[in-house]
């Protein structure tokens, strides 16, 4: 501590608190341009890729983006060219647990909306650092499922040492987890008891927010305010998401039909996997994005699926099973540590085997600019174009290819990560 | 005391029970190696009766996969007559005969179907980690093969079409494997060779075997003392079939060791921790001088990779890729907060023999990857820093693990005189994206996405 403060007075600090810097791209540092022999812009809607591409990181942000020929270099700009590789935005991982100290499976209760994951976060850890290595730039830690509602996630990056530079947004989501692992909670509840308190919880999490957007509208007395429910002002007003562990045909259909028809509160599927994607044109039919893994596949196993008793005859890609029915907003996730943090991109790979097209970049779309939506960051991170944050990486080729790896990450024009120096794998 | 020799007396072996006699006993046991010989030789009476056309396939791209010399013919022709290749090269150079089948692949590329040096999927694990004995060479993974088991369809589906199924690792010596195509509708169909291998687990499982939970002390001990019953029967036998020394008494718990002395079978040994593979080279190789390969290689066992490369002994790594550094009681591996790709520290070793396997016993899961993953294995590989420049990951699927199991000369490559195991894919099979569309087995389609229904 006392040596950042050493460091702080050695520096001039920005208003905003940032230290100036003489690093290219990095705030209050040079322009810094970028040239790639392909460059995954990744935006939801268009070719996203550029051939002999550049992009221009001054202060942190993408200010322009191009084909090298027709971008020129702006006087003082530092220019790197990065040869045959390419270049993409950061990764972004919804269902992460390994960003802290694991402290994040309280069972005393059955629903703790209260919870934060923030209170445990132990930034720029050694995992961390590994799925850094391997792209991951923006990670939702998020509270286990040891229970129904485990608590409130946190929006991080990943390759900040100290909490303030690496949260993004905190409530990041609420978590939710229907069915699959709550049932070995103490008094052993089966899925009617669950479903049942969870909308209970959720109904007097709303009447709560409720209460105070209508003393916010009208004025009268303030509401007592309470902890338990003040995660539910920001799902609310869409300022958070729930995520939710929803994974078996039945559990999902009840996100659908009870968190966000009936209850009307924004959900996104996270951890998707199983017989889930049997339910895929009710998710199309609502808009709402599905991000799967870690099981990428429904397999024709009877005692592994018996309860859903789907699919005995193939094994069936979970990713390919929501694109057959129309799903287009598909991301993947890792549920690190149960699959280490590095292989994000191993997960978009093994959609892609298991069937899911991938003509028009989905696989990378899918690491990218859809979970960077589904949690309302995409006026941020998730592709690259003028105005977002730098989150960029050198990589050798498609990162849906496991075989291409990471060479250099930025996070906010930042370089976090540089292979030259010391691969991490 | 009692209880301890009782414990030793267990041990040691299933001791005189097992010994065999009778008319019964298939003469092949003494012979070390049965090569499917009868069943081929059926098929072919077969297709006497009813010939079949020769087949032509054109591919965009064919890997050869031979171990020296180009690994890729484009825009090539492999033919192929009586389950066996006939020739291989530029479409140009090589004249289909009259009469031959024509099959145009279009842009797919044509490989050789992978091999897999550690499979448990041919039959339910349970019946393959017998843990009454803590040694037991006596044992056989063949008696308890399904043909067309639903994860050896999966095999199919995911371009694998030869697997050395092998006993589990609950013990140190948990039986012979066998060889076995993963196509195939009986046994003889499907056989390869048995025994296959011997397999050995030095460490790692066998210490979960109750009720004494032996240590790694003990546990080679009593390695060492059955590799060395072991070896002197066979040597006796040797020494009767080929200097007419008296005939032995015959103990179908060392019959194996026939097979491995005559080189006619290699012990396949589960060996991942440096201080494991250094007692897999040490005692099996050089003390034993018995043909071993490294399988199941993980962990760090890279740490003696230059050793293993000076004695020749063929490195089959997986499931896990990488080496992860963490300490606890058995595993001290410091690698300061980095990941090591394990195929790429062999090969930074100086080792060029590096292949990879599954340990699949199902479907991808918690348990291990799924048989249709061995590509994936090797991309893996590639991914943890293994320099693929030549095409090292799709020999070491193929010609690498064929050579350790010395079944090189049937399959391993597309090369004239092999058997036409051949897999096509939408490009790199290395690539685990690239979907498998077609496989021959022995020159007959037996997955066709074209007109069967994907496995995935």
């Amino acid at each position: 501590m006392l040596t950042s403060l050493a460091l702080f007075a050695l520096l001039s600090a920005t208003p905003h608190g940032e230290v100036a810097s003489s690093v290219p791209g990095e705030p209050g540092g040079p322009t810094l341009y970028l040239a790639a022999a392909k460059v995954l812009t990744a935006e939801w809607r268009g070719p996203g890729f550029i051939d002999q591409g550049a992009v221009i990181v001054k202060d942190g942000r993408i200010v322009a983006v191009g084909r090298r020929a027709e971008l020129a270099v702006p006087a003082g700009a530092v220019v790197e060219d990065m040869g045959d590789d390419w270049l993409m935005p950061g990764i972004v991982e919804l269902h992460c647990h390994i960003a802290g100290a694991f402290g994040l499976n309280d069972t005393v209760y059955l629903t703790n909306p209260g919870l934060r994951a923030s209170s445990d976060v132990i930034a720029g850890n050694e995992a961390l650092d590994v799925g850094m290595a391997a792209g991951v730039t923006t990670v939702l830690y998020i509270p286990g499922s040891g229970t129904n509602v485990g608590g409130q996630g946190v929006l991080l990056r990943s390759g900040f040492d100290h909490y303030e530079d690496a949260e993004v947004r905190n409530p990041g989501s609420l978590k939710l987890a229907q069915a699959g692992n709550p049932e070995r909670w103490m008094l052993r509840p089966n899925r009617s008891l669950m479903n049942w308190n969870t909308r209970d919880t959720f109904v007097r999490g709303i009447t709560y927010a409720k209460a105070w957007e209508q003393f916010e509208a009208k004025g009268g007395d303030a509401p007592v305010k309470d902890p338990q429910w003040e995660i539910f002002r920001a799902l609310r007003k869409n300022e958070a998401q729930v995520s939710t562990h929803t994974q078996i045909y039945q559990v999902v259909l009840q996100t659908l039909t009870t968190i966000h028809d009936a209850l009307g509160i924004p959900v996104f599927i996270d951890h998707g996997t199983f017989d889930g994607w049997r339910t895929g044109k009710l998710v199309k039919e609502r808009g709402i994005f599905a991000i799967l893994g870690p099981r990428a596949i429904d397999v024709p196993e009877a005692n592994m699926v018996r309860w859903s008793g789907s699919n005995p005859e193939r094994i069936q890609g979970c990713a390919a099973g929501y694109q057959e029915q129309g799903v287009e907003l598909i991301g993947f996730n890792t549920d690190s540590p149960v699959i280490p943090q590095e292989e994000l991109p191993l997960q978009a790979a093994m959609g892609v085997r298991y069937g899911f097209k991938n003509e028009s970049m989905q696989a990378v779309k899918g690491l990218t600019i859809v979970p960077a939506m589904a949690v309302g960051l995409d006026a941020e991170v998730g592709s690259i174009e003028a105005g977002k944050s730098a989150d960029l990486l050198r990589i050798t080729g498609d990162p849906a290819d496991p075989r291409c790896w990471v060479k250099q990450v930025w996070q906010k024009g930042v370089r976090t990560y540089n292979a030259a120096d010391r691969r991490l794998w | 005391m009692v209880g301890l020799s009782i414990a030793f007396a267990l041990i040691a072996l299933s001791g005189p029970g097992e010994r065999a006699a009778g008319l019964g006993e298939r003469a092949a046991g003494l012979g070390g190696a049965s090569d499917g010989v009868a069943a081929r030789a059926a098929s072919k009476g077969a297709a006497a009766t009813k010939v079949e056309p020769g087949l032509a396939l054109l591919a965009a791209k064919v890997l050869v996969c031979s171990l020296e010399g180009p690994m890729a013919v484009d825009n090539a022709v492999v033919l192929v007559r009586d389950g066996v290749i006939v020739a291989l090269g530029d479409r140009d150079e090589v004249q289909i005969p009259a009469g031959y089948d024509v099959r145009d692949l279009g842009d797919l590329w044509l490989s050789p179907g992978m091999i897999d040096l550690h499979s448990h999927v041919a039959m339910g694990l349970n019946d393959l980690s017998e843990t009454v004995f803590l040694t037991n060479p006596g044992m056989r993974a063949s008696v308890g093969v399904v043909p067309g088991y639903v994860h050896m369809q999966d095999a199919v589906a995911g371009g694998v079409t030869t697997v050395l199924h092998i006993p589990g690792s609950a013990t140190n010596m948990g039986g012979a494997g066998v060889i076995l195509r993963t196509g195939g509708a009986t046994y003889e169909d499907m056989l390869v060779r048995d025994p296959g291998s011997l397999k050995l687990a030095q460490a790692g499982n066998p210490e979960r075997r109750g009720p004494w939970f032996p240590q790694r002390s003990l546990m080679n001990w009593n390695t060492r003392d059955t590799f060395r019953r072991g070896v002197a029967y066979a040597k006796r036998w040797l020494a009767h079939e080929l200097g007419g020394a008296p005939k032995p008494e015959r103990d179908l718990q060392f019959d194996v060791f026939i097979s491995l002395l005559k080189r006619e079978a290699q012990v396949s040994t589960h060996t991942q921790m440096a201080q494991v593979v250094g007692m897999t080279l040490s005692l099996v190789a050089e003390e034993f001088k018995l043909p071993v390969f490294i399988d199941h290689g993980t962990f760090d066992g890279y740490r003696v990779a230059g050793r293993a490369a000076e004695l020749g002994i063929i490195a089959i790594l997986g499931p896990r890729q990488i080496s992860v550094p963490y300490n606890r009681p058995g595993f001290t591996i410091d690698q300061d907060g980095a990941l090591y790709g394990v195929a790429e520290r062999y090969q930074a070793a100086g080792h060029r023999m590096v292949g990879f396997n599954t340990d699949a016993v199902g479907p991808p899961s918690s348990n291990g990857p799924g048989q249709e993953e061995l590509s994936l294995q090797a991309a893996m590989g590639v991914r943890y820093g293994f320099n693929n420049d030549d095409g090292a990951a799709v020999r070491g699927v193929t010609i690498v693990p064929a050579i350790a199991a010395g079944i090189d000369k049937r399959v391993g490559s597309i090369e004239p005189g092999k058997d036409a195991d051949l897999i096509a894919t939408k490009g790199d099979p290395n690539d685990p994206r690239a979907s498998v569309e077609l496989v021959l087995m022995r020159g007959r389609v037996i997955y066709d996405t074209a007109v069967d229904r994907r496995r995935f």
